[in-house]
């Protein structure tokens, strides 16, 4: 039997307090497009449930529900009749994984991008010159020493560095 | 009257002929876009957000203090960008900490933030100015029938994003019907396109897009509009990806509502790149008959 890890429990109510306001009314997945089409092996109100007992293996090493399943449509915040941050707590989770290294692989390309180029999407000499085909202005973007030195003051660089970026 | 142009990252890198019409109607309609050096990502809340949340905090925040209220605050043609700066200023203004903590890193960099820029949607800026729109065109939509999805970070968390109706928006179709175009109702017209989770379960994105394009294609609608270039991709670059995996033709073309509002201001067709669609609008003005 599980009992409650009022250690991570903590934590999410420490990043969103609404946590505390679920009454597992299951609005929220009834609403979810994803419980929807998953035939509810997505269910939001589970994640919620699981963060409300600080189930921190469950939701970060097993992932059920995969929490990563989550399109943030924000259907489920604008319904719960609580004022539930569900999103919010989910990006909480989603932070523990992505410390752990357990994420899927696009969210680990897309930090690199931004690590090496600031911008998510470096700019390619097509789309520059169909920038310029169209008529359309250099871009300055922000410079990525400067960046850099946030990434590295927020331990975002740390983290994507131990998985070997 | 005019803003600082936000631009982000998918709209300029990949997307740039949506900046082209974008920045077209703008002129046309006389109102300034300013562009200001300096700009990172966002960051993306459907990406950075969800692997680091005080990351996604602190490089917003270096946005947005790169923009001066003086000069009308920040305007993006894309909702990612939007939902991202917008719900930046929510959380650094619901929780002081948060804001110092967000500030002793800017610090570092010689930067500061206060929490105060307004930041705008550009389907927000073409719906305040319908009148401008509608004394300015010369070429109506006529036979456009046209399914709008809005996307999901147009609208919600209405609680930051704090523009039309979570569920009950309207905006966007009347721009629509005051180009001449109808706006036809769909059964998913407020569903989630699918994109964000194409990194996480490529199938399931899929079977979302498809599951949309199904219900237009239903309604008797002739194309889509929308203003978001991660539904842009998703509708336009997986329409085809549909037909190619699955053998499935909607052949509905896409608009991104600038696009529209460029047409029906008769402004010159060949300069906005509608040819980096996919799925190609030819036919379609064939069909309806816009010169
Ligand atoms: S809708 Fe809100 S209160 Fe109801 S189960 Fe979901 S999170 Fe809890
Ligand atoms: S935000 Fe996530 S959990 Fe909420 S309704 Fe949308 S897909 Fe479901």
């Amino acid at each position: 039997m599980s009992v409650v890890n009022f250690e991570f429990r903590n934590e999410v109510l420490k990043h969103n307090a609404s946590l505390s306001y679920c009454y597992q009314c299951s609005t929220c997945s009834g609403g979810c497009p994803v419980a929807l089409l998953t035939d509810g092996k997505y269910n939001p109100r589970k994640i919620i449930e699981e963060a409300i007992l600080g189930f921190q293996e469950k939701l970060v090493d097993e992932q059920d529900p995969n929490v990563w399943l989550c399109s943030t449509c924000q259907t489920c915040v604008e319904l719960c009749p609580q004022n539930v941050e569900l999103t919010e707590i989910f990006s909480l989770i989603k932070n523990r994984c992505f410390e752990n290294g357990n994420y899927p692989e696009g969210f680990f390309s897309q930090g690199q991008a931004i690590i090496e180029n600031g911008v998510a999407i470096p700019y390619s000499n097509a789309i520059l010159n169909r920038r310029k085909k169209l008529g359309l202005p250099d871009v300055k973007t922000a410079s990525v020493d400067e960046i850099r030195k946030l990434l590295k003051l927020t331990q975002f660089e740390n983290n994507i560095k131990k998985r070997g970026g | 009257m005019g803003y600082d142009l936000f631009l982000g990252c998918v709209i300029p890198a990949r997307l740039p002929f949506l900046e082209a019409s974008s920045r077209k109607v703008f002129e046309k309609l006389g109102i300034e876009l300013k562009d200001v050096d300096g700009f990172s990502c966002c960051p993306d809340p459907t990406g950075i957000e969800q692997i680091d949340h005080k990351t996604w905090l602190t490089l917003g925040a270096r946005n947005l203090s790169l923009s001066r209220n003086s000069n009308g605050g920040i305007v993006s043609f894309c909702s990612g960008c939007v939902e991202t700066l917008k719900g930046v200023n929510y959380f650094l203004n619901k929780d002081k900490k948060t804001k110092e903590e967000v500030n002793k890193d800017l610090k570092k960099i010689g930067g500061s933030y206060d929490g105060n820029t307004n930041v705008k949607h550009f389907a927000q800026v073409l719906y305040e100015n319908l009148d401008k729109i509608r004394e300015n065109i010369t070429h109506p939509l006529d036979g456009f029938k046209v399914a709008v999805h809005y996307g999901c970070h147009y609208l919600r968390p209405s609680e930051y994003i704090q523009w039309d109706d979570p569920f009950e928006p309207k905006t966007i179709d009347e721009i629509v019907r005051v180009l001449g175009a109808e706006s036809i109702d769909y059964e998913l017209k407020l569903e989630c396109c699918g994109n964000p989770v194409e990194k996480s379960d490529k199938e399931l994105s899929l079977l979302m897009i498809k599951n949309k394009l199904q219900s237009i294609q239903d309604s008797g609608a002739n194309c889509v509009a929308l203003v978001c270039p991660a539904c842009y991709q998703q509708f336009d670059f997986n329409q085809r990806e549909l037909s190619k995996e699955e053998g499935i033709d909607f052949d509905i073309p896409v608009f991104y509502l600038s696009e529209l509002v460029a047409l029906a201001l008769g402004i010159d067709r060949g300069d906005l790149g509608l040819n980096f669609h996919r799925i190609k609008p030819k036919s379609l003005f064939e069909i309806v008959h816009f010169a």
